[in-house]
């Protein structure tokens, strides 16, 4: 098992296959679009959603703004559901470009994908998120692909940041 | 026992007549969006009173520092050579540059990038290039020349406050009764102390900072506000049907103000319900540490009562295991800053505590995102000048004095909100931080 490549890691290969690029694809437009027990629907039993707080950061003893393991990957897909998370009820409209992708790592049956992001949020007004997102994509023994780790790093991790409670 | 005030509303008050806004029961809408407000709140509040500004932990060692804002003044809080935490106004005394511009880090001394003097973190400057062209009068005075310290820095169990006011009340004054939340959150510290370096959410609200302040001891939102966490994702902790529960909502006096659950959980006799309900199988090291400590019988009884639920006056709030502090921005902007109150060494705790805190807290979290959203919409209604009064009259004939504050065995009472707004107006009347027996 090799370590995942850094968020800014250099690129190993240059071919990805068009099916992940297409499940990437997909994962970006089921959070586009609220379609919330889908998008759950994508990631694998180990799966963790993670937005650090810092590109460098150790989620064991820094604090994140999100870092969701399988079980709670479900309560924030039921909370958003409930039609009372008042936060994204409304759900926000958004469209989202992912763009400068490249395969950062590969194990047996993963593979690690960076790709820079651009988000245009609409609420109450227009907000634009951006920065860099990792995936890492396993291959189940039938062909099939499950999202296994999803890390945004946003641009302004920083802070301030406003209401993030949709899939961002 | 009085009736809800039903008078038809008058014409709007003088703006900045505070006695005019804040009648007991009742608030006029115009505190939340009225500049004129807002600029009195720094004056009086931010630059005359006691400012939360940062805890100890966060610089251990000589050298450490971070940088904080207290009404819109940058300062750095740091810890010099000789040990003494120092809260000094981060602007270079020579031309009015930002002097330090990370937001922590470690240096005995700052150099300013502008044209180069160099100041000890202790505030003395130390270094000034090029010192020909200076005359010997100038010369002789630079010992005189050096960052400005906050007039006032004072602290209470590693909690650090500042007053950029050299006369008003002491911290021990303005704490009043609010160290008792001190307390009960560093009872649940084998040795009393915290570490409060795990990093700040920052949190951006369209909400004027009072909203985001006095809605962390509202204890009537919770079933409506997030009701979607109690129907989709968990049940709360213990019931938020007030008849149900023992716990009381308490106006402590000094603007401070809480939501205590203690006699809710000693009524269950049960530990860590206030951490998820853990069991202590699962946190051994941490009890064997607590029990050592404090004995077994003290660390039952910290282990059930469990931390604080307290605002205290005006931009810190004791979030059970979470320190948030609160910077007003605009009149409807706010940043809340959240970080879980760890305890040293314990890290199999400390680890459950961080996915705590991003579970419920920040901009993602499932209880603070919605809190934010209806603040923000509290902010758009409130642009609807009419009607002209918030109304606070709940639980207002079953408050109860005692030893401890007014207290309101009724959970929704806004007991709390009625005691904030009470010393707002005294202090936005100039009347709290110079009253008589302060000292000068
Ligand atoms: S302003 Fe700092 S050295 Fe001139
Ligand atoms: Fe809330």
């Amino acid at each position: 098992m090799t370590e995942p490549a850094a968020a800014t890691g250099t690129p190993v290969d240059p071919a990805l296959e068009p099916d992940v690029l297409a499940f990437l694809h997909l994962e970006a437009r089921l959070a586009d679009e609220a379609r919330y027990s889908e998008w759950e629907s994508l990631w694998a039993a180990d799966g963790v959603y993670w937005v650090p707080m810092g590109p460098d950061h150790d989620p064991r003893v820094n604090l994140s703004y999100v870092y969701d393991n399988r079980k709670r990957i479900r309560s924030r897909v039921a909370q958003l559901n409930s039609g009372a998370r008042h936060s994204q009820t409304p759900p926000s409209v958004m469209r989202r470009l992912l763009t400068n992708v490249e395969v950062l790592d590969r194990g047996a049956d993963t593979v690690t994908v960076g790709a820079n992001f651009v988000l245009y949020e609409y609420r109450h007004a227009l907000t634009t998120w951006a920065g860099r997102v990792v995936h890492t994509v396993r291959r189940r023994p039938d062909g099939s692909l499950e999202l296994v780790a999803k890390t945004v790093h946003l641009v302004n991790a920083g802070g301030p940041v406003p209401t993030l409670a949709f899939l961002i | 026992m009085t009736e809800l005030d039903t008078r038809p509303p008058e014409a709007a008050p003088p703006r900045t007549d505070v006695d005019d806004l804040v009648q007991h029961d009742r608030v006029h809408g115009s505190v939340y969006t009225d500049p004129e407000v807002f600029e009195l709140e720094m004056e009086q509040i931010f630059r005359r009173g006691w400012v939360y500004v940062g805890h100890e932990s966060e610089v251990p060692e000589p050298g450490d520092y971070v940088t904080r804002r207290i009404g819109g003044q940058p300062v750095i809080l740091t810890r010099g050579k000789d040990g003494v935490v120092r809260v000094l106004m981060n602007r270079c005394a020579h031309r009015g540059n930002r002097l330090c511009n990370a937001e922590s880090g470690n240096s005995t001394t700052f150099r300013c990038p502008y044209h180069g003097w160099t100041f000890n973190n202790d505030g003395s400057l130390v270094g000034v290039p090029m010192r020909t062209g200076y005359d010997k009068e100038f010369l002789a005075r630079r010992s005189e020349i050096g960052l400005a310290p906050t007039a006032r820095t004072d602290s209470y169990r590693g909690f650090v406050f500042a007053s950029l006011a050299a006369e008003g009340i002491t911290l021990a004054e303005h704490l009043g009764r609010a160290t008792t939340a001190i307390d009960r959150l560093l009872a649940l510290s084998p040795d009393g102390r915290l570490d409060l370096r795990a990093g700040w959410m920052k949190h951006q609200h369209m909400s004027n900072w009072k909203m985001v302040m006095e809605n962390n001891v509202d204890g009537y939102h919770a079933l409506f506000t997030h009701e979607s966490v109690y129907s989709a994702v968990r049940e709360a902790k213990v019931s938020h049907v007030p008849s149900k529960v023992e716990v009381c909502v308490r106006d402590m006096g000094d603007g401070h103000s809480e939501i205590d659950y203690s006699a809710e959980y000693t009524r269950l006799d049960e530990e860590f319900v206030w951490f998820g309900r853990a069991p202590r199988a699962k946190l051994p090291n941490y009890v064997a540490a607590m029990e050592r400590a404090h004995g077994p019988a003290d660390t039952h009884r910290a282990l059930v009562v469990g931390p604080p639920h307290t605002l205290i006056f005006p931009n810190l709030f004791l979030a059970e295991m979470n320190i948030m502090m609160v910077e007003p921005i605009a009149p409807g902007e706010t940043v809340a800053y959240t970080t879980p109150a760890l305890i040293p060494g314990q890290d199999e705790l400390n680890g459950r505590m961080l996915r705590r805190t991003e579970g419920a807290m920040g901009p993602a979290g499932f209880l603070i995102a919605d809190d934010g959203e209806i603040g923000a919409r509290n902010q758009l209604g409130l642009a609807a000048r009419k009607p002209d009064w918030i109304v606070l009259a709940r639980g207002r004939d079953t408050d109860e004095a005692d030893e401890t504050g007014l207290v309101n065995h009724d959970k929704s009472a806004e007991t709390p909100q009625r005691g904030w707004w009470a010393h707002w107006a005294e202090v936005l009347g100039g009347r709290y931080n110079s009253r008589d027996g302060a000292e000068s």
